[in-house]
This record gives structure tokens, sequence and C-alpha cells, in this order.
């Protein structure tokens, strides 16, 4: 085993030059996958061991002025229409499908007492949500 | 909003009696005057419907409370929502700084002030007598117990879904093993005289709606009458030996063994012996239920096909040692959890460093009651220097085991017991 991992890294400094040899010489970390998280990719099994939401780093920066949502359009209406209820953490932890926004939207409109928007405002929101908190893109 | 007074901002009374007083006198007033107040304007304060008031006037959302906690993951501010890491969750009994905290709704005032006067429990519908309660009469008129409950979340485990469903995204951590006193529920109801038509309770509570509306119930869940004629069940007024805390229910709440938290009311005002299934908030639509059969991931379940969810799965947890430990390779390194499930008991657990290829049994300690979690330990040996997984796979008496991947996705993420895993490092 510790020769096929040599002859490997020799392979790998043998290619790349001066910089992998450094590397192979310190020898394998095998916590290097840890130390660097945002390099697994959801789907990799060892995402079992935090929290998905916590790596994201895909889309826009997070705007502190509309509680860190997504910096785009719509999410000024996004954040004056859900905080009358909640703060954003319950937000910015989703990634479901169009379905369930619709529902989820259903939801609170006719259970929770939600004020429901002009259409067009109701669309501007969950255009919104949809692209920024979904499993679906 | 332009139907309600637009009168002048006076000072909030400091001198009026806790409860709905503050928000009663909100209620009567503007928005503009809750913009003078807050110190700000409210942008689309048209959003809010008539008699709404915003949070952030309505009702202090507990979150100084969370200073008394250490080392959770916070989900979410308002509501309060946090989890606990698993491996702060070694202590056999939960105390208080690493006990979960999932609210649906707000702290009620009289919990922040902890006070406790005047409050009353109500058992009434389907009983041959109504029962008003009040503290004092609950200690004084029944048995007092003293047990070591589990209470979890039905979404703990939610996030390792895919696709993904909506709610807080609970890892392993919204499961905590306090020990509680009370008196049994089902004391309580049989002297209340349960009548034969009686088929579920339905618990209330004086938590407040997000939206600040006073008519709104937060969450009223309940049992089937058989499960809380069980003797496990009870109305709790300690936790560890001290008066509930704010965040976890004072001064009385349910808890209501092996079922979803939920189901576990805090802030307890109310128990609704119903002639039907339980009706209340969060006990209908996609809330706490499941699909009736097993569905593909993503899959749009009709609401009618969405049964109540009941019995919680078995699990385990890994609580020592934290993963990314590193240990010696060659020698003894020991690995401990708790294991639990909503049947009441569990048969075995099992223990795997080769990523689930072979598997050794732990020891697996007796619960000091029904419904305790059960201390497991085991010794394993990693052969050589490297990067390992340790994986806890739980047995229930009927030989369920946890599964290595995330079982029967549904809509809203409920019940995920897949197996816990953390890494050690052999050096």
């Amino acid at each position: 085993m510790h020769q096929i991992q040599l002859k490997l890294a020799l392979g790998l400094a043998a290619l790349l030059g001066s910089a992998a040899l450094a590397v192979a010489q310190s020898g394998p970390d095998p916590m290097r996958a840890l130390r660097n998280e945002v390099q697994i990719s959801a789907a990799d099994p060892m995402a079992a061991l935090r929290a998905p939401a916590a790596t994201e780093t895909e889309g826009p920066a997070p705007n502190p002025e509309f509680g860190n949502l997504p910096d785009a359009p719509g999410a000024e209406e996004t954040y004056y229409q859900c905080t009358a209820c909640h703060s954003t953490a319950i937000i910015l932890q989703q990634r479901v499908t169009d379905a369930r926004w619709d529902d989820l939207w259903q939801w609170m409109v006719e259970k929770q007492g939600m004020f429901d928007p002009e259409p067009a405002e109701k669309e501007v929101i969950m255009t919104y949500l949809k692209t920024h908190f979904s499993s679906e893109r | 909003m332009s139907d309600l007074p637009d009168h002048a901002v006076a000072p909030i009374d400091t001198d009026q009696p806790p409860g709905n007083s503050r928000r009663a006198f909100l209620r009567g007033t503007s928005l503009s005057a809750f913009g003078a107040l807050l110190g700000m304007t409210i942008p689309f304060e048209r959003n809010l419907p008539a008699g709404i008031i915003p949070v952030a006037l309505a009702q202090d959302t507990g979150t100084d409370l969370m200073s008394g906690k250490t080392g959770l993951t916070i989900m979410s501010d308002r509501p309060l929502n946090a989890e606990t890491p698993a491996h702060l969750l070694d202590d056999d009994i939960t105390p208080y700084e690493r006990m979960f905290v999932r609210l649906n709704g707000l702290v009620p005032q009289t919990a922040l002030d902890a006070n406790a006067e005047g409050w009353t429990l109500t058992v009434d519908g389907e009983v041959e007598t109504p029962l008003s309660l009040t503290l004092e009469d609950l200690k004084a008129q029944f048995e007092t117990v003293t047990k070591v409950l589990w209470v979890e979340c039905g979404g703990n485990g939610r996030a390792f879904f895919q696709p993904g469903s909506s709610g807080n995204q609970w890892t392993m951590g919204a499961i905590g093993c306090p020990e509680w006193t009370g008196v049994r529920l089902a004391d309580v109801l049989k002297a209340a005289g349960v009548k034969p038509g009686a088929v579920y309770t339905g618990h209330y509570g004086n938590d407040v709606h997000l939206s600040g509306d006073a008519e709104k119930q937060t969450i009223s869940r309940g049992a089937p009458i058989e499960k809380a004629l069980e003797e496990d069940a009870i109305i709790a007024w300690a936790m560890n030996g001290e008066p509930i805390p704010a965040l976890h229910g004072f001064p009385l709440r349910l808890v209501v063994p092996g079922y979803p938290g939920s189901v576990s009311q805090k802030y307890l005002t109310r128990i609704w012996v119903r002639d039907q299934v339980h009706d209340g908030e969060k006990m209908t639509g996609y809330s706490y239920r499941l699909p009736a059969y097993p569905v593909a991931p993503g899959t749009e379940v009709p609401e009618e096909d969405m049964v109540i969810m009941t019995v919680m799965p078995v699990k385990s947890l890994i609580t020592f040692p934290e993963t990314g430990t590193e240990v010696p390779s060659g020698a003894a390194t020991e690995v401990r959890g708790h294991a639990w499930c909503g049947k009441g008991d569990v048969a075995a657990v099992h223990v795997s460093t080769d990523f689930g290829a072979t598997w050794q049994e732990a020891e697996l300690l007796a619960p000091p009651n029904r419904f305790a979690w059960q201390r497991w330990r085991a010794n394993v040996t990693l052969p050589q220097a490297g990067y390992y997984e340790v994986w806890a796979r739980a047995t229930d008496a009927d030989g369920i085991s946890q599964p290595p991947v995330s079982p029967g996705w549904n809509p809203r993420g409920y019940g995920n017991n897949l197996q816990h895993r953390i890494a050690l490092v052999a050096t």
C-alpha cells in the first residue's frame, strides 16, 4: 500500500514539478478533505457529517440589509414579506422543490395568517425563493 | 390599516400583568405608531394584516436565553431553533445547556417572567368530569414521578434528505434526554374519567404565534387515547430537578415519549380529549405526516394520502469521541453513545470501522426506565494510520435496524434515522 502511494506521489511529482514534490514529501493527509469542506459536493456521503446549508458558496452574495438574503432581484420584497413573522434564518436553510414552495405559500396564507400580496408581488417573491432556495436548480 | 385610530403613542405600562395585555394594547395602535416605537419606519407595512402587529414589538423572542446554552448550533433566531452537536450529547442525562431548542412560535411572556401564578391545566372534552387543576392540585392529587425521557424532533435528520424538504435543517442533534418530574398523564386522564367515545388528545399551550395574532394557535398536536393512557407519558413541571426552563415549556409541559417531540406540548394549558382524531394546528396537511405508501424522492404526495407520524424509528448517536479526533493505530479506542427507539426498547447496537463491511456488537446498557436512551460503548482498534469512519447502527426488538442511507423520503423530511458516523484519524 505504501509503495503504491509512493509511486503515485513520485509520478505526480514528475508530472507537476517541484511544487507537487513538496506536497508528496509531506505525505498523504487523511484529513485533507475534512479541512477543505467546501470542495466536497452535497452528493458525497461525507456530507452526512455536517449541515449541507453551511457549505453553500454559490450564488449572489448575502445582503446584510435584507437579513443576508442573496443580493438579487426580489430580495427586498421577500425580506419584508417574510420577516413580518419569522427571521430570514429559516429561509436561508431551504432547498426545496417548486411544488413545495407553492404549498408552503398556500399554507402560510391559509393557516398562518400571512398577508397575501398582489399577484405581481407574489410572483416576484416566489420567483426569488424558487431561484435561490431550490433543490431543482 | 387606515381604519385603525391613529392616536398618539402611549408609553407601555410595565406594571401590567404578564400575558396578553401588552399585545392587546398594541393591537389597538396604528402601524405608524409602531414605527415610532421601533424608531424606524416599517417598509411594506401594507403587508401586515389588520390586527397583526410586528413581531419586534409583540414579544421577546427569547433569544437572550440562548446565552445559557453552550455549543449549540442555532438554526433560526425567530422562532428559536437550535441543535446540539453529537459530541456535546455525551451525558447520560442531558443538562439544560445542551438540550436542543425547538419552538414553533415565541416564548410566552409568562415563561420569560418565570411567572406561574394562577396557572391552570384544563382537562375537558370526552371526559366524565372536566378538571381545572393548578400546579398545586397536580402535585397534591396525583403521584409524583421522575423519569429520564428522551425528546426528539420529528424532523431530526431532515438535512440529509435529497431533494430537500422545508423546515429547519436538523442534522443529528434535535434530541435530548433530560430527567423530568411530574405526574402521569394517564392518572390525570383517569381522574377526569375518559369516556368510551374518546379517540385522541388535543394539547394546547400559551406560546405566541409568530404573526403576533393572539387568536392563533402556534401548535396543537395530540396522541391516540391508547398512547396517552399508557404509563409512560407525564405532565412535567421540572426538568433535571429545576422548574422547567422558559425555552422548554415553563411552567408545565407534556412529555409523551416515543412520539415526535411536537406531541410533548410546552407551556401546557389544556388537554382536550377528542371524539375524533385531533385536528389542531400542525396535525393536518403535511405537518408531522408521512406518505401512506413509499414514494420516490421528490414526489408530490396528495394531501389525502398523508398519514400522521406516530412512533419514532430506532436510532443511535456516537457522542464520543468528537468527529475528526486523532487516535493511535493498533490500540483499542473507546467509542460510545446512546441508542433509543420510539417503541421503547433497543435490542442491540453494532459499530463498524470499515464503512459497514464488518460490524462488531457494542455493549448496551439497560435504560433506567422505559424511553430513556440507552448507553452503548465499544472498543475499536484501527489497524494502520489513516482515515476511518465509525458507523453506529441500533436494532430494535423486532430486528429492525437503522439504514446506512436516508430512508423513506417524504415531503416534509421526517423520521430520518440513517446511521450516524464520525471520522477518526489513526496516527
